[in-house]
């Protein structure tokens, strides 16, 4: 069998397999009932998370998401249409409070992510100061411990038997 | 101390003490779950019926407390949804994280930080229910100074309602809730249940 035919024969089932690889399915249900910007919401406060936002920082965002959450419930239970209305304003102030958090988490992603860079910087930095001190104490101990057996030496006494 | 043999020993330790930053800056992978538990009247693994009798009359208070405990590692919507069911409904499905069909009497949700725990105060009642011919059909129950109708399950004279207690969390790529949660690739699911009998005058 030539050789070109071979790599095509191990190749091909490969690149098959990889065709048809599929996500894993999540079997969920679409909320109907929140607002969209939920959604975006929780990932950009995710995203402030992980890049090193503190617990207190995150719960600052929190505190409006979950008066979101009471305003888009209270929306809900509005079904009559003389409320219309006021379910409205109160869908719109569930989205402002969902902008007002997304911009929020986006500024504290940026502070954060510089924060824990600096921070990163100078633990390193430290481990590489610790590192050459630890060197120079070393030498010194070292050069002192010399010396001192030099002296020794120079002090010992000869005794005949 | 030759300059090489010095050279040496400051990579050695520059290797040592950036290794030790590297560990103690890296944050170690931990277990992702949540806790779900049922507290009764008295905030205590126990009491969960008035005179500790589980069969609850109608209009007679019934107060559990529903905790859950963020432990995932990040910031979660979460959502308890609370199910009636009898007997014959089947129960959520632990290994398939499939939820109990039991129609959904009550839902509470929350944004929940990392190693953060909710507690609900969860106040009920038997608001209407019938008894006819062997069979007792709750129609509204009160949750914390809310009525809702239902057209939910009946029981054989009454006996062996619960109250399902299933934690849902926000799927970020589906946009929407999905029962339990995921560690990594493993769905894992949480839910709880508590057993009741229903004490109608006709049905005595």
């Amino acid at each position: 069998m030539p050789l070109t035919l071979r790599i095509t024969l191990v190749i091909l089932p490969m690149l098959l397999l990889l065709l048809l690889a599929r996500p894993t399915g999540v079997s969920s249900q679409p909320s109907d009932q929140l607002q969209p910007g939920f959604n975006q919401a929780l990932a950009q406060v995710q995203r402030a998370e992980s890049a090193g936002a503190t617990s207190s920082e995150v719960a600052q965002l929190l505190v409006p998401l979950n008066r979101a959450i009471e305003l888009n419930k209270q929306a809900l239970q509005l079904t009559s249409p003389q409320d219309a209305q006021h379910r409205t304003q109160l869908l719109n102030q569930v989205d402002q409070i969902l902008e007002s958090v997304q911009t929020q988490a986006g500024q504290l992603e940026i502070t954060a992510s510089r924060r824990t860079l600096i921070n990163k910087i100078g633990a390193y930095t430290f481990g590489g100061a610790a590192a050459l001190i630890a060197t120079l104490a070393y030498a010194y101990g070292l050069s002192f411990w010399h010396r001192y057996r030099i002296k020794r030496t120079f002090q010992m006494k000869v005794v005949p038997k | 101390m030759s300059r090489g043999n010095l050279l040496a020993v400051f990579l050695i330790l520059l290797i040592v003490f950036e290794l030790i930053v590297y560990v103690s800056t890296t944050p170690r992978p931990s277990e992702q779950f949540f806790q779900l538990y049922v507290l009764g009247a008295n905030h205590m693994a126990s009491d969960y019926y008035p005179g500790n009798n589980s069969n609850i009359q109608p209009n007679v208070d019934v107060r559990w407390y529903l905790g859950v405990t963020n432990l995932i590692g990040s910031v979660q919507l979460v959502t308890l949804r609370v199910k009636l069911g009898n007997q014959s409904i089947p129960p959520p499905n632990d290994t398939q994280a499939i939820p109990s069909p039991a129609p959904v009497v009550a839902e509470f949700m929350r944004f929940l930080q990392n190693n953060e725990t909710w507690e609900v105060q969860f106040s009920w009642r038997i608001s209407n229910a019938t008894a006819a011919e062997g069979s007792t059909r709750i129609l509204e129950l009160g949750i914390n100074n809310e009525t809702y109708a239902l057209q939910g399950w009946s029981a054989r004279n009454g006996y062996n309602f619960r109250m399902i207690f299933e934690l849902w969390t926000w799927n970020l790529q589906s946009e929407g809730v999905q029962f339990g949660w995921f560690a990594g690739n493993e769905r894992h699911a949480a839910w709880l249940q508590v057993w009741f009998n229903v004490t109608t005058p006709s049905s005595g």
